[in-house]
């Protein structure tokens, strides 16, 4: 007894006048007491497993918000108008979903040849015959279009550049103070009709040269009142763009066309700057072939 | 017993001297795996008869003394005071046909021969030596060090017990 006596106190003033021991001593308590802490948390653990099993619940439901919602964000891997539709739905309700036919697909390539300088421009894309894509196909960006592909080789597609002297694209031209394009058929609603205004008129989208951020919009109809800022929007006729994609804004003043006295020529400040295109979606309209050959019988007739 | 009281005081303070002075530089002399130390002798030479807990406090004594002069307190100190337990276990093992009488007052070779000393004190400081430098290193991490430094301190300590012995010859 007095041996274990001495010996603890021994033990005490060697901790309290040795700095080796003393250190020794601090360590090992650090890692004994450490053990015990992490043996404690192994034990707690198990009694936390309802709140993590809840919180890791409530994070799959954020994460599967999130992903919807990406769906809608990273516009245009699917058509807009089919995907606002089809995110409205009860995710369960499969025989709505049936009715739902998207009519665009999306392939998602990069621009590794542009050129803006000359009077006719190319885009060179990363896809190719091998990734389904087919002359006639237009190509977007996440804010406006960039072009119609052409030429395709497998790995390879060669796009005429909207800065190109062929380019004609189909357009509209939508009042920047008419409810947003997003909302479809507002012509037909209440407020335009009062106004007994259109909101929107017809137009031809072409590039004169010069300028690679401006291009011109003719055949909009001199009736239409046109005003700055006004929205140019793809018209969706022409099965090589979605419908409502934003090409640009109205420039400046139109000016009366001198060749064709019933319509206007408007500058059109592009949305897209086309000096630096990265990433591309070529658009497959999945109903082309069906709707041209629909075309080639009324031509045939 | 009266008798045994001076020689144990001056043995106390002829060995915290020699400790001090001259073993002290010996063994830093020779190396940290030599470590002579004699004064455990004066443990061991304490009267038989004396009851265990006095051994240990006399034991912590003279190693705290040690322990002074050495600038680390409290491990010659605890070594001293396992040394006056560890006496009572040895002694207690190596007791003779019809235990100890009070005819031989101290566990010298003087009373019970070289071999049956040489004996004792071997396991004596051996015992000593080992728990001096386990509390020295503090850990046993370095088990195998301190194993060779005890071996290697024992060795040369016990030709200090010896020459002591045979120098002194302590009756009491």
């Amino acid at each position: 007894m007095t041996f274990l006596l001495v010996e603890l106190f021994c033990f005490y003033i060697i901790l309290q006048y040795n700095d080796r021991q003393n250190a020794i001593f601090t360590h090992t308590m650090g890692l004994v007491g450490g053990n015990i802490q992490e043996k404690r948390s192994n034990l707690l653990a198990y009694t936390h497993l309802k709140e993590v099993s809840d919180s890791l619940i409530a994070e799959n439901a954020h994460l599967r918000a999130q992903l919807s919602d990406a769906r809608n964000i990273q516009v245009p891997y699917r058509d807009t108008f089919f995907l606002r539709e089809l995110d409205s739905l009860a995710s369960n309700d499969s025989l709505r979903r049936l009715m739902i036919r998207p009519q665009y697909e999306f392939i998602a390539g990069r621009v590794v040849g542009n050129s803006i300088s000359g009077a006719n421009n190319w885009l060179v894309i990363n896809r190719g015959s091998s990734d389904n894509v087919q002359p006639g196909m237009g190509v977007v960006t996440k804010d406006g279009i960039a072009g119609i592909v052409r030429h395709v080789t497998p790995h390879f597609s060669m796009a005429m550049s909207l800065l190109h002297r062929q380019t004609k694209i189909s357009v509209v031209i939508h009042r920047a103070d008419a409810p947003a394009p997003s909302i479809r058929d507002a012509g037909n609603d209440n407020t335009a009709g009062r106004r007994k205004e259109p909101v929107r008129s017809l137009g031809s989208l072409i590039w004169e040269g010069g300028d690679p951020s401006v291009m011109t919009l003719k055949f909009v109809q001199r009736h239409f009142k046109v005003k700055e800022n006004d929205l140019v929007l793809t018209s969706g006729y022409s099965q090589i763009f979605p419908k409502d994609i934003l090409v640009g804004k109205v420039e400046g003043t139109p000016k009366e066309d001198p060749e064709n006295l019933n319509s206007w020529i408007i500058r059109v400040k592009l949305n897209q700057d086309m000096a630096t295109l990265n990433h591309v979606y070529i658009v497959n309209d999945i109903f082309y072939s069906e709707l041209d050959s629909l075309n080639q019988k009324a031509k045939n007739e | 017993m009266n008798n045994s009281i001076f020689p144990s005081i001056w043995r106390f303070i002829g060995l915290v001297a020699v400790q001090a002075l001259l073993l002290q530089q010996a063994g830093s002399a020779i190396g940290s795996y030599f470590n002579v130390l004699l004064y455990p002798l004066f443990i061991l030479l304490l009267p038989i008869q004396m009851p265990t807990p006095y051994v240990v406090l006399l034991g912590f004594a003279i190693g705290l003394s040690v322990d002074f002069f050495y600038t680390t307190i409290g491990l010659h100190a605890s070594a001293g005071a396992f040394s006056g337990f560890a006496r009572s276990i040895i002694l207690a093992a190596y007791k003779p046909k019809g235990g100890y009488s009070g005819k031989e007052p101290v566990a010298a070779p003087a009373y019970f021969g070289w071999q049956w000393f040489v004996q004792v004190a071997a396991l004596f400081f051996i015992a000593h030596l080992f728990w001096y430098f386990s509390v020295n290193a503090f850990t046993f991490v370095y088990f195998t060090t301190i194993t060779l430094k005890t071996l290697a301190s024992w060795g040369l300590t016990m030709i200090f017990v010896v020459l002591y012995c045979i120098l002194f010859n302590p009756k009491n």
